[in-house]
């Protein structure tokens, strides 16, 4: 064990810990959202959060035509390319949510077949899109062109704030705040959560059940797509089979916080980070994931529920 | 069944056999043809070894075949992604097909252990132009190659000092921090590595599983450190990754690795800036300076590659040996494996390779010193 590191670098850990749980935060969106409304895990999430750091990367190479080892980019060309490759991976993984649904879920919930039947669906979709990617990209890893120049803010008490972990966690906060309000003052968020207290009731209030659950698939995917734009920008690097950790963590995440619950994602995400970042730098980086399961088999031995769990109702997509 | 159709299978009968018979008859009248086969990941991730490795081997075999020898020779390739999972799913294809009298590879020292249960089962001799793992030749290990197994390059136990040698050269008082991939291979080099690193040098050590995208915890423990050099032990792919968070979090001395990062896609991969100056080593040296202008010519007109890739002498060397084996007559994966094990076979550089009984080279090999200058790898010497 390594103590010794927290004396000069507590806060940077910290930082950088709530920088990558943002990242977690937007993709666990992606479960618990699906899970609200569904009461079914959406294991897709995973590939879908992968293909977008690969529409990431075709927005910024492909389409905008910025060359692997192009310069950094600045003023207007460097926001319209980010926003862009923002946008176009949101929409990608927002669309490509749907088309999960329609595939993996739709005609089985129609069929009225059991659970485990749409879990598996969801796994062999995610198959699918991550075999391929592979095929696609031939396996190798796929390298985003360093468009953001990481200059700094500067250091407090060894933290070092840096561009892209200052636009993580500013971006992040905004797209989660602006999801909690939508989802619990709009219509349609409304609608989200009558679907998730109660189907039936909700149908019976006249409730297009079919497109709120598109809808919520569509949302999820926006997240799930800005997280993989801020993953592609803070790393540079993405490769097909990047979903599985990312959506392992992302799913534990929610979890700990209390899948369903939108507060226990972003508390999760960002418990997750921290715990990350600190049991690599003491216990060493081997450690990471021993750690990680071990606290959440903890928190679900004392809590089953999650952290917020089911107490947090009106917030439950 | 009627008797036109009993007429039709009659014909086909006889003229299957005419044609089978007429097709042993030229398959006799045709020189002999035999097969080995080629191991190293030629698809994902660290594809761009085998296939650097590949043109050695083809270049070898171009100029064996193209001295009219009586036995013809081809290679069978076998991607194994430099993955121990996919290669123990894709030795066993290979050592059940008795036509391949030898194996050039495996690449990977994980893959080759992974790989080495069929092999051994099937009696099929390898010769590995780029594992280094020390466990594969060591009497003492549990899963050692004996006696399949030969490598024409040297291992980690002499790789590992190398590598912390260059990476310290030049640097007063040097503090090293050494990171692994946990991997069959990272973690032996580390093993090595850190053998030679003194009491006074070391302040630090990690292992980073292959894969991991989020390297901030280990700049961090680096920058508490004060290390001035950091020396990675993995592949390509994940140094490139490593090095970028090391540059993106202001450290600003040395990055050095072995041979697994020694690839023409880490500068890329890591950026223009990032993987500028880092020191690297590898068990082999430049094709471009041991082969002569010819052969280099010849080389690039039949690979069109003008500078030839990592580990192509070793590959050379390695295939240079089968060949050299078939020529004396051993034509079966008995007759090969006591070729080999009994053989002394002249390198390119002029030098004698004769393996001792594990199948090391007797004397070891040279560790070459690389650098990364203008974005290319560039060689410096002996490490």
């Amino acid at each position: 064990m390594n103590f010794s590191v927290l004396a000069t670098q507590f806060w940077s850990l910290c930082l950088q810990g709530v920088a990558l749980g943002f990242i977690y935060v937007l993709i666990s969106l992606g479960y618990t959202m699906v899970y609200g409304v569904l009461r079914l895990i959406n294991f897709a999430n995973s590939e879908v959060v992968m293909v977008g750091t690969f529409a990431t990367v075709i927005a910024q190479v492909t389409i905008l035509k910025n060359a692997t080892d192009s310069d950094p980019l600045h003023g207007f060309k460097l926001i319209y390319t980010l926003i862009f490759a923002l946008v176009f991976s949101a929409l990608i993984c927002g669309v490509l949510g749907v088309l999960v649904e329609l595939v993996a879920y739709r005609r089985l919930r129609a069929l009225g077949t059991n659970r485990l039947a749409s879990l598996i669906s969801a796994i062999a979709v995610s198959i699918v899109l991550s075999e391929a990617v592979r095929i696609y990209s031939h396996s190798a890893p796929l390298t985003s062109p360093r468009l953001l120049e990481k200059w700094s803010f500067g250091e407090v008490a060894g933290a070092n704030f840096r561009i892209d972990t200052v636009l993580i966690i500013v971006a992040g906060s905004i797209i989660f705040f602006a999801l909690d309000r939508f989802v619990n003052r709009s219509r349609l968020g409304k609608a989200i959560r009558a679907v998730s207290m109660s189907e039936e009731n909700s149908k019976l209030m006249g409730i297009n059940l079919n497109r709120v659950i598109s809808l919520t698939f569509f949302i999820g995917g926006l997240t799930t797509g800005a997280a993989a734009f801020f993953y592609t920008t803070v790393y540079e690097t993405t490769q097909f089979n990047v979903g599985f950790n990312l959506g392992l963590a992302a799913f534990t995440a929610a979890v700990l916080g209390g899948i369903g619950n939108l507060r226990g994602a972003f508390y999760g995400g960002i418990f997750l980070g921290v715990l990350e970042q600190f049991s690599s730098a003491i216990l060493g980086s081997q450690w990471k994931s021993v750690t990680v399961f071990l606290v959440l088999v903890l928190v679900l031995l004392i809590k089953p529920s999650g952290i917020f769990g089911e107490a947090v109702q009106q917030t439950r997509t | 069944m009627n008797k036109k159709i009993q007429r039709s299978l009659a014909v086909v009968s006889v003229a299957s056999l005419i044609f089978g018979v007429s097709a042993v008859s030229s398959a006799i009248a045709a020189p002999k043809t035999v097969y080995l086969a080629f191991q190293a990941p030629l698809t994902g991730p660290n594809a761009l070894t085998g296939q650097d490795e590949l043109t050695g081997a083809k270049f070898a075999l171009s100029e064996y075949n193209a001295s009219n020898p009586s036995v013809m020779v081809e290679l069978v390739l076998a991607d194994d992604q430099g993955d121990p999972t996919v290669a123990a799913s894709v030795a066993p294809g290979i050592a059940s097909n008795k036509s391949i009298i030898g194996l050039i590879g495996p690449a990977y020292s994980g893959a080759t252990q992974a790989s080495l249960p069929a092999y051994k089962a099937g009696g099929l001799a390898l010769i590995s132009m780029s594992a280094t793992r020390v466990s594969l030749t060591d009497k003492k290990a549990p899963v050692n190659g004996f006696p399949i197994f030969k490598r024409v390059v040297a291992n980690d136990k002499f790789q590992g000092p190398a590598l912390v040698r260059y990476a310290t050269k030049g640097i007063t008082a040097p503090k090293v921090y050494l990171v692994d991939d946990v991997s069959a291979y990272g973690a032996g080099l580390a093993e090595y590595a850190k053998k030679t690193i003194t009491a006074a040098m070391n302040v630090g050590k990690d292992s980073v599983p292959a894969n991991t995208s989020d390297y901030t915890s280990v700049v961090a423990k680096v920058k508490a450190s004060e290390a001035t050099v950091v020396i990675y032990c993995g592949y390509a792919p994940d140094a490139a990754k490593f090095v970028k968070a090391l540059r993106d979090g202001g450290y600003t001395g040395v990055f050095a690795s072995g041979d697994g990062t020694l690839k023409a896609d880490f500068p890329v991969n890591a950026g223009k800036n990032a993987a500028e100056g880092s020191r690297l080593t590898a068990a082999d040296v430049p094709f471009e300076n041991v082969a002569t202008a010819a052969q280099m010519v010849a080389f690039t007109k039949l690979t069109g590659i003008k500078v030839p890739g990592t580990y192509v002498t070793s590959t050379y060397n390695a295939t240079n040996i089968f060949l050299a084996c078939i020529k004396q007559g051993a034509i079966s994966r008995p007759g090969i494996q006591n070729c080999i094990t009994n053989g002394s076979f002249k390198g390119i550089a002029g030098d004698t390779i004769r393996f001792d009984r594990y199948g090391d080279i007797i004397g070891g090999a040279a560790v070459g010193a690389f650098t990364i200058k203008d974005g290319k790898i560039a060689y410096v010497g002996v490490a």
